[in-house]
């Protein structure tokens, strides 16, 4: 078995082996860069408040109105078939977690994509890294195989590790990097969407 | 390897405020200047973790776009190399989960192809087959042990950049040289 000396030493030897980068072309980077940054019209103007309220609202109605489905009292047509169903349903453990997990995930996403919103961020990252931890453990966990959701689940830990490391008062910058990231990959969307799918058992 | 790399990067602090403070007001030259400060650093980070000249070319050009679009912002909260390389990180990983998941698709695939045309790749010497279990670790471990062992990066520069405890980062690297260590056992014995 190879030692922590000699493994060393290989791990010196792949400083200089592993991966060698290329000479950074910095120029040609930077020409791309400038455009990009500083040009006048590098970004459109982000919806106004009203608007990004109106979505936070009309998320938070939408996640009600599926969360409610899934709970509901059983009388619904799928019903039997979640019942014959020892992992799936709502008595499975796994998905009640994850019901839950992207419930509140979403509304805390939503959240802090609103502008106004006051919430200390002491509780928001605190919020974050409670859900940061049940998301990790669901990611452990060897029930969950469905490659969807595991991205999904994935996706959520990155964001959810960013949220959760923001300090009092609120970084501004980091806020903006983690907004641009849930609208670049369309992650409050893809939450709701997997609550609802969970909710007519599609996961 | 020993030392901090950000610190190697840095430069000294009331210039990198001046220029971070010119450079959020729209000045090019301070702009260009705090990249050629830092870019080489992180085109080299990027570049180790993910392999391929032209996406380091893209990530670094991604994480210096987003940066300068997010200076005004930029409080000093952190320096602004940590913020930096905070900013490589998210961006090479968030980059690289989507370039896997298509990979992985493809994958099935190769193997395929491997299995008809009986083709797998031969035993690889030492060098490449440490390469090949570098790779081969998981996410979390490999970004810790290629920023520390290769990279030279502190565990307190891990966490901040991670956003994980110094602790962490030291489990992490240790969990990924035992899984080296497994994986080149029968590399090294057969040497």
């Amino acid at each position: 078995m190879i030692d922590d000396r000699q493994l060393d030493q290989l791990l010196n030897d792949a400083a200089r082996s592993y991966r060698v980068p290329p000479a950074a072309p910095l120029d040609s980077m930077w020409a791309g860069i400038e455009r990009e940054a500083f040009a006048e019209s590098a970004r459109p103007h982000r919806a106004v408040r009203w608007t990004l309220l109106s979505a936070a609202a009309a998320a938070v109605l939408l996640l009600g109105v599926a969360v409610g489905r899934y709970t509901a009292p059983i009388d619904r047509p799928h019903e039997a078939s979640i019942a014959t169903s020892p992992m799936t349903g709502a008595n499975d453990p796994y998905q009640r977690t994850t019901v839950e997990l992207l419930g509140r995930t979403a509304v805390l996403l939503t959240g802090l994509r609103t502008p106004s919103a006051s919430k200390p961020n002491a509780e928001l990252s605190a919020q974050a890294g409670q859900l940061l931890t049940t998301t990790r453990r669901l990611l452990d966990s060897p029930v969950g195989t469905d490659p969807r959701m595991r991205d999904l689940l994935q996706d959520l830990e990155l964001v959810l590790a960013q949220v959760a490391r923001l300090q009092s008062p609120r970084q501004r910058a980091d806020i903006a990097l983690i907004t641009n990231a849930l609208e670049e990959r369309d992650l409050v969307p893809r939450v709701r969407s997997a609550v609802a799918d969970l909710a007519t058992n599609e996961y | 390897m020993t030392g901090s790399a950000i610190a190697v990067a840095a430069g000294t602090g009331d210039d990198e405020r001046s220029l971070i403070a010119r450079a959020a007001d729209g000045d090019r030259g301070a702009a260009r200047a705090l990249y050629d400060r830092h870019a080489a650093r992180v085109h080299r980070l990027t570049f180790r973790l993910c392999g391929d000249a032209d996406m380091a070319e893209d990530l670094t050009q991604d994480v210096f776009v987003q940066v300068f679009r997010g200076l005004k912002s930029f409080r000093g909260e952190s320096s602004f190399s940590t913020w930096l390389h905070r900013v490589a990180l998210t961006t090479a990983l968030n980059s690289m989960r989507k370039v896997r998941r298509l990979r992985e698709r493809e994958t099935a695939l190769d193997d395929a192809r491997d299995v008809i045309d009986g083709t797998a790749a031969a035993d690889p010497d030492l060098r490449a087959a440490l390469a090949g279990a570098i790779d081969a670790l998981p996410e979390g471990l490999r970004v810790a042990l290629v920023m520390h062992a290769i990279e030279g990066y502190t565990h307190t520069e891990i966490g901040e950049a991670l956003g994980i405890a110094e602790g962490t980062s030291k489990s992490r690297v240790f969990d990924a040289r035992a899984l080296l260590r497994e994986a080149l056992a029968n590399h090294w014995e057969a040497r």
